[in-house]
């Protein structure tokens, strides 16, 4: 919780600060003695670079485009010669991060456009939990609904195609439950039994 | 996230064309219903209605005043609405909008055109009357606030109790009587997506439709109709509306209050 | 405001009108995200009161020429709702009260959040009072700390506030819309409890310095209870979840 000490010594690490020669905790959070750090519970997205994400096209100029991903900042990305790929406004892209300046201006790279489907918010502390170990989680998901999945860092994620309804479903879940264990087998359970043909079809 | 927003109503779109919803319900269905009356025990009578994933808190508030010069028999019912900040990202704060203005105004027409309170019974004294306040919440904006204050209005109003009168003024600690209701009313909004028509449009539907409207009904006769947004209706479609609209009418009364 | 002349006695054999002790708190029960669409949110009952706290943000702040580049800015409203109380039809919109309790609560925020942590962003705080009886201001403070904290807002600390004044003669914590009509003085306090440094701070009334340490002792030692249950409501958000995950593996 915000304020609590996490050490009675100065530590260096994410989500904390130190005061008086104490690290104390700034957010709500669970401490992973494994890693040493502090795992935030909730929370906005902070960008960092290499991250995958997920935007929507909302300005161009002169093959500058702006891109909204749903957090404070600015997302820029810019086209090159080689990339003779445009964008129009309103379209969904996937690309990566590969800067950001005064932690708040965020520069993608390598863009791909996503047609069609819809999007999804979901908390991006969460984000890990949905992708899984080694992406096992999504491409679990993916192979029963028979949906294409892409999820970004910034907590959108894209689906097309499938059994969206389904695959929401357990995303949501995946988010409501995502501090638990044994989680894995719990989204196979919900898959297994409300897919098409399954024994309990329902619709979210 | 406004971009968002405009993705997933397309998708709505494509749904809609298909005759689905992306809550898997039927093209005529309400969403879940959650009724909880008295919830603010300062107010004469309140209720928190939860249609969906919209939250709207409906208070009512009793109070002498002087009748109005052209009524001089009559008390006065007020509804006033209020889309809070915290209910969506996008409700800005100053004077009231033009769409908080309309649903508070749609929401009074059905309730005083079917005369659900007698405003002649608001008469104390000479002089002296009880106005009604009903002022609308909205908590939580997840499209259609106009059934959910309807109906979070009526549950107010049935669960409201009188303040004792005396000496020209009202003794609020002593409330027994309960407001008698003569009439209820119920109200119906459906969206048209391309020249589809659904009730109880969520958000994303409402952005994905061109065209409004608010049948408000009293189970017998129509009592206030609203169209909005910038789309149009054939008289047939409307008349067929009124038909689900009157069909809709026991099951919803039946939430409001218990005869 | 009552007129002083028809004060009635607050205080008989050491019990308040309501049967609590001098330092006693009102029940508090505090419920964290209870908004669909808040990034978070807290319903809190404290006594009579009935306070919804919600948090947007960290946001891009608009318009563009209240952006602060090097750090966010915070946004804060507080308004109470037209049948908030016992009694007539409020007005609503702003007035002077609201306007001056929006500013401190803001300013109470400004020392704890991590501005720095989002730079050119802000932060809204919405405090809505359904219901109103006294200590308002401290409620929607407390229930704001826990819609910050369940937005996942850096934060130095969870803060909380409370009041405490003076009747018959004797300090009191925590006063009710009675007690607050009447009484000598009244004292609001927003405290960090990790360090017991004051974050809001007004007064008016008559204090001598010796009551003013008392009623500051007395807050703070409230203050234990009031953290407690703020964190409580936090953790009871990922409690209710394995709750209902048994539930539905048993076949539900």
């Amino acid at each position: 919780m915000p304020g609590d000490v996490i050490f009675d010594k100065p530590m260096r690490m994410d989500n904390s600060y130190v005061e008086n020669g104490k690290t104390y905790a700034e957010v709500m959070g669970l401490f992973d003695s494994e890693k040493g750090s502090l795992v935030a519970l909730e929370g906005a997205w902070s960008p960092r670079t290499d991250e995958v994400v997920i935007g929507i096209i909302t300005n161009s100029r002169n093959q500058v485009y702006e891109v909204d991903l749903s957090f404070y900042g600015r997302a820029i990305l810019i086209g090159s010669k080689y990339d003779r790929q445009t964008y129009k406004l309103g379209d969904v892209v996937q690309a990566e991060v590969k800067d950001i300046e005064n932690r708040k201006t965020v520069i993608l790279w390598r863009p791909r456009t996503l047609y069609g489907g819809t999007l999804l918010d979901v908390k991006a502390t969460k984000v890990p939990r949905i992708i899984g170990k080694a992406n096992t989680m999504i491409m679990q998901i993916a192979s029963i609904t028979k949906s294409n999945i892409i999820v970004g860092n910034n907590g959108i994620v894209w689906l097309k195609g499938g059994d969206i309804a389904l695959a929401t479903m357990a995303i949501r879940k995946i988010e409501d439950e995502a501090h638990t264990s044994g989680l894995t087998e719990r989204i196979k359970k919900l898959l297994d039994t409300r897919q098409v043909g399954g024994t309990n079809k329902e619709i979210a | 996230m406004e971009g968002l927003d405009i993705v997933k109503s397309h998708y709505v779109k494509e749904l809609i064309a298909k005759g689905t919803r992306e809550d898997g319900r039927g093209m005529f269905d309400f969403r879940n219903i959650t009724i909880i009356p008295n919830v603010i025990s300062h107010a004469e009578g309140s209720a928190q209605v939860d249609l969906g994933a919209t939250r709207v808190l409906a208070g009512v508030k009793l109070q002498v005043e002087e009748p109005m010069e052209d009524t001089p028999d009559q008390g006065n019912l007020m509804v006033s609405s209020e889309l809070l900040q915290l209910a969506h990202p996008e409700f800005e704060s100053g004077p009231p909008s033009p769409e908080s203005v309309e649903l508070a105004r749609v929401v009074d027409r059905g309730i005083r055109a079917a005369e659900c309170i007698d405003l002649t019974k608001l008469f104390i004294e000479e002089g002296k009357a009880w106005s009604v306040f009903i002022d609308l919440y909205v908590l939580n904006y997840d499209g259609n606030l106009f059934d959910a204050s309807t109906i979070a209005a009526m549950a107010a109003l049935s669960s409201a109790k009188v303040p004792k009168y005396e000496d020209g003024k009202a003794v609020y600690e002593e409330r027994t009587k309960p407001l008698e209701l003569k009439n209820y009313v119920v109200s119906t909004t459906f969206a048209k997506a391309d020249g589809v028509l659904m009730l109880d449009p969520n958000i994303h539907e409402e952005a994905a439709s061109g065209a409004r409207l608010t049948i408000t009904n009293d189970g017998k006769v129509i009592r206030a109709m609203q169209k909005g947004l910038g789309g149009s209706f054939s008289p047939k479609e409307i008349e067929s509306l009124v038909d689900v609209s009157l069909s809709k009418y026991s099951e919803i009364r039946k939430r409001i209050a218990p005869d | 405001m009552a007129s002083k002349a028809n004060k009635p006695q607050l205080i008989v054999d050491g019990k308040r009108l309501d049967g609590r002790a001098l330092n006693e708190l009102r029940p508090i029960k505090i419920q964290a995200s209870v908004l669909k669409n808040a990034d978070g949110s807290a319903y809190l009952e404290w006594g009579d009161n009935r306070v919804l706290a919600a948090v947007y943000g960290p946001k891009e702040a608009m318009p563009k020429h209240v952006q602060d580049p090097v750090k966010a800015i915070i946004k804060c409203k507080y308004q109470m709702a037209p049948f908030s109380s016992m009694g007539e039809h409020g007005r609503s919109g702003p007035n002077r009260r609201a306007t001056e309790i929006s500013k401190v609560t803001r300013e109470a925020f400004e020392s704890v959040v991590m501005l720095n942590d989002f730079p050119g962003s802000e932060i809204d705080i919405f405090i809505e009072i359904l219901q109103s009886d006294g200590g308002t201001r401290a409620a929607g403070i407390t229930a704001a700390a826990v819609a910050l904290a369940n937005a996942g807002i850096h934060m130095k600390d969870l803060i909380y506030a409370v009041s405490f004044g003076k009747t018959d003669g004797e300090l009191i914590l925590d006063l009710n819309m009675i007690e607050d009509n009447y009484s000598e003085c009244d004292m609001p306090m927003a405290i960090a409890p990790r360090n017991g440094e004051l974050l809001l701070l007004q007064m008016d009334g008559n204090l001598t310095k010796e009551e003013m340490k008392r009623g500051m002792a007395m807050a703070i030692e409230a203050g234990k209870k009031i953290t407690a249950i703020q964190k409580a409501a936090l953790q009871e958000t990922y409690k209710k979840t394995e709750a209902d995950i048994k539930g539905s593996e048993n076949g539900v």
